[in-house]
């Protein structure tokens, strides 16, 4: 045979066992490997999907953006980082462009969560229960409701900051990657959904192990704050109205039914298939033993879940400071958490440990410093006044502050000795995101824009009275019109809430942001916050990346 | 063959001038396009970039950002991806300037090229948002507003303050006007605003708002008083008018009658601080010494009281009868 057609009949030969068997091969299914289609049979899978919805609020880019947005940005602190030529100067002189890196982390870190918690709301329905026990189906309904809740948590860390914002399918597919935004309305409507349903669907409060986990108290605190958001202050509105009926829920003691708290509707979802959802038993297998919930069933009473005694999760006194250190973790006074984990390894770096939180706070070389201002003008004789420290000062358990010369920190954020890590990086104090303090003084609020002053007065002096407790102070707030109530309740929150990294958001939803920060932006050198232009500051521009890689899909903010 | 060397050596030297000519930095160009050039406050301005650059800024002019000042530390902004947008809290003209640079390796030469224009920025807001008397003891209080840009301010004739009562005074209040623009001139009764100015509301108050545009809105400002009864008699006893911090709009009449005394139909003799001012219970009117009532049950009066000089202008109050008995 001619070698050459010797050699072209091999190859092609060849070629073509090569090729056939390759085909076979790419048919077959890898053994053993999970996919989004297969990995959510179980809910111990399930829990770890969810367990990195959790894991975003201990990020450190995620606390980052939380504290230069919340607290960075408004009247109570000034930084070492306030230059023109730094993006965080940029933003705290609200001179920054669309294109502001910590305008594009915040945005794109929340919805980081959301999609995290969104595949455990897609994926619930393939888990597979090995008995269709009642606790089976409780345990993946409480997953379930944390889940909403994050997402919530996280839709509304957007909605503050940037209005309405696009709302993403709880399934992510290529063909539907670029969503427009939805009005603020909208978003705040799908917030509420989401802790509606959590509220019926976890247990009044985790303890012991489960310390920690978002809980139906902690569902219905946001659901007031998300209320409070969209309410108007000196406008009587439903938001008010409900707020105050959650109030009486949650502090008076007040009676409420799943029927109430989810607004249910007959006409817009069966309650059978409603349960169904949130995985409830299906009333078809429950036995006789099982509870079934109906829409007048009562939720879990809070009023003796919480409290403004200073007292740790065992009920044993502690001091007003030990509410945000490690004694004071999940203690009777705390509704919502960040758990911080120490390690012990000596590692730095983006792990469940809060170091960096802590280091920016209260430090030789913190990031912020606390106002004279607030110290001399809003505390007076307070004695929450003595939590803010100087430099070379003493510390309660004996250590001096050294955080700069004429500068002070709050307390808040300071580790006790007895609790440090050995190794600096390793700090596993826990950050208090939501406070007991704080639905009181919400209650009071919302009572006072009902008109029922006397009774915020005395919700009011609760949390004045508890503060008094500390030295054997005496003074209360005394009774006024609309206007006088609601300016001390204002101030009661900068109080007791200071440096908890609210306080920006907290102006905006008061409609006074502008007044109140350009104020402040005369007394600085540099003249920051003198530049918030009421009408366009009080949202943050959409990340221009957002708006680019949208092709103009997702708009921009009036005014940038 | 020595021919061919030579014109081999000459592409050479010149491929390498030419390549160390390439070496060099471009010129920049500075050109942009602008969405337009008149913008209300608030409103986006929209620049593209559209020339040759390595870095753009651009100075928009405002405070802080003024390209002529530039050497007294006033500052551009950095344009991202050639588009950058904002927008005027005040209104006026201002010159937007464009900056193109370009720099050598190690930025040890840079070139500039400017480009300029100018922008209008105009504000025409003349709304009142809210309107408050700001310091009536420790309240700030808050008008309505009514149709046909007309506010009613009603305050208390005293405001309870801990234990004592303090008077108010129509005659030396201060406004505070919630405005949207901060370049609005007011004007009351011809005079113009100032926030520490008392001012007298005994007389329906003209408000003039004038824009920076130039727009001109006249408001006016009705002020009375809630209304309660001045003296409350029934049965031959005088009654105390009870007040509470909280609603200036709620009072309690307490009255002590000796043991004994038919309730059930007396004529309560009351006086009311301006004549205007007239009584229901429910809404039946009630005049003072004929008018019969069964104080054996709850009794709440409804005293309304309307402004002499706009009968629109309405405030109401809701009065108690606390009745105990010797």
């Amino acid at each position: 045979m001619h070698k050459s057609l010797f050699n072209i009949i091999l190859i092609v030969g060849c070629s073509l066992v090569i090729f056939s068997g390759c085909d076979n091969f790419l048919d077959k299914e890898v053994l053993g490997e999970s996919t989004d289609k297969n990995y959510y049979d179980t809910k111990y899978k399930l829990q770890t999907a969810l367990n990195a919805g959790y894991d975003i609020l201990q990020s450190d880019l995620f606390n980052e953006c939380e504290w230069r947005f919340g607290e960075a940005t408004a009247d109570d602190v000034w930084g070492g980082d306030e230059g023109l030529a730094s993006q965080m100067g940029q933003l705290v002189n609200f001179r920054f462009t669309t294109s502001n890196s910590w305008i594009a982390d915040r945005y794109t870190i929340n919805y980081k969560g959301i999609h995290r918690v969104n595949q455990v709301i897609a994926n619930v329905d393939k888990v597979q229960l090995s008995l269709p026990l009642y606790g089976e189906y409780r345990s993946v309904r409480e997953i379930l409701g944390q889940a909403k809740f994050l997402r919530a948590f996280y839709y509304f860390n957007l909605v503050k900051t940037y209005g309405g914002v696009p709302i993403r399918p709880e399934t992510e597919t290529v063909e539907n990657f670029v969503i427009p935004r939805s009005s603020a309305a909208e978003v705040y409507a799908y917030i509420e959904k989401d802790l509606r349903e959590a509220a019926i669907m976890l247990p009044a409060r985790y303890t012991g192990v489960n310390a920690g986990k978002v809980s139906s108290g902690t569902a219905i605190a946001y659901l007031m704050k998300v209320l409070m958001y969209q309410a108007t202050p000196g406008e009587r509105s439903s938001k008010w109205e409900e707020m105050k009926r959650l109030g009486e829920f949650f502090i008076d003691g007040n009676s409420m039914t799943y029927g109430d708290i989810l607004h249910y509707d007959a006409s817009q979802e069966d309650w059978e298939a409603l349960r169904q959802r949130l995985w409830f038993k299906p009333q078809e297998l429950n036995q006789p033993t099982d509870p079934y919930e109906t829409k007048d069933t009562q939720l879990p009473a809070l009023q003796n879940a919480y409290s403004l005694d200073f007292q740790d999760s065992y009920g044993m006194n502690i001091t007003y400071l030990d509410q945000f250190t490690g004694a004071g973790e999940f203690c009777r006074g705390s509704v919502f958490e960040v758990v911080f984990k120490e390690s012990a390894d000596g590692s730095f770096g983006d792990t469940n440990e809060g170091s960096s939180v802590y280091d920016n706070h209260y430090s030789s070389s913190p990031q912020i410093w606390t106002t004279q201002t607030i110290m001399q003008d809003l505390f007076g004789t307070d004695p929450r006044r003595t939590y803010m420290i100087g430099h070379n000062a003493y510390a309660p358990d004996g250590t001096i502050c050294v955080c700069g010369e004429s500068r002070s920190v709050s307390l808040k954020w300071y580790t006790p000795i007895k609790e440090r890590p050995q190794n600096g990086g390793d700090n596993g104090k826990n950050r208090r995101v939501m406070r007991y303090a704080e639905v009181v003084l919400m209650y009071a609020e919302a009572l006072n824009e009902c008109g029922e002053s006397t009774r915020a007065l005395v919700e009011l002096n609760k949390t004045k009275a508890k503060a008094n407790t500390i030295t054997g102070a005496t003074t209360l707030y005394v009774g006024g019109g609309y206007g006088y109530m609601r300016d001390q309740i204002w101030k009661e929150r900068r109080m007791e809430l200071c440096y908890e990294w609210d306080r920006f958001f907290d102006l905006v939803r008061q409609k006074r942001a502008a007044s109140v920060i350009r104020a402040y932006g005369f007394l600085r050198a540099n003249k920051r916050g003198y530049y918030f232009r009421e009408g366009v500051h009080e949202v943050f521009p959409i990340p221009q990346n957002e708006i680019d890689i949208s092709n103009g899909v997702v708009e921009q903010n009036p005014g940038y | 063959m020595k021919t061919i060397i030579k014109i081999g050596l000459s592409l050479c030297i010149s491929l390498f001038f030419i390549s160390c000519e390439d070496d060099s930095f471009a010129v920049p160009t500075a050109s942009v396009t602008v969405n337009q050039q008149e913008f209300a406050i608030n409103e986006t301005m929209v620049i593209h970039f559209t020339g040759i650059a390595q870095q753009v800024s651009i100075y928009t002019g405002d405070d802080m950002h003024n390209y002529d000042l530039r050497a007294e530390s006033n500052t551009g902004f950095v344009v991202n991806k050639g588009l950058f947008t904002y927008s005027y809290r005040a209104s006026g003209q201002y010159k937007v300037v464009c900056v193109a640079s370009t720099y050598s390796d190690n930025a040890a030469e840079t070139r500039q090229d400017t480009c300029s224009f100018v922008v209008t920025v105009t504000d025409d807001v003349t709304e009142i948002d809210k309107l408050s008397c700001s310091q009536v003891v420790y309240d700030e209080v808050f008008a309505d507003k009514y149709p046909n840009d007309e506010w009613l301010m009603v305050l208390p004739r005293k405001v309870k303050y801990s234990t004592s009562s303090l008077a108010i005074s129509l005659s030396a209040q201060r406004l505070k006007f919630y405005i949207q623009s901060d370049s609005t001139e007011i004007l009351v009764d011809g005079n113009p605003y100032a926030s520490n100015t008392r001012y007298n509301l005994t007389n329906p108050v003209d408000i003039q708002v004038t824009s920076n545009y130039g727009t001109v809105r006249p408001y006016k400002l009705y002020t009375i008083y809630y209304p309660e009864f001045e003296t409350f008699t029934l049965a031959g006893v005088a009654g105390t008018v009870v007040r509470t911090e909280f609603d200036y709009s709620y009072f309690e009449v307490e009255l002590t009658l000796p043991q004994g005394t038919d309730a059930t139909n007396l004529s309560p003799e009351f006086t009311l601080f301006s004549t205007a001012d007239q009584v229901y219970i429910g809404d039946t009117e009630q005049q003072s010494g004929s008018s019969v009532v069964d104080f054996t049950q709850a009794v709440s009066y409804r005293i309304v009281s309307t402004s002499p000089d706009n009968p629109a202008m309405q405030a109401e109050s809701t009065v108690n009868i606390k009745l105990t008995y010797q």
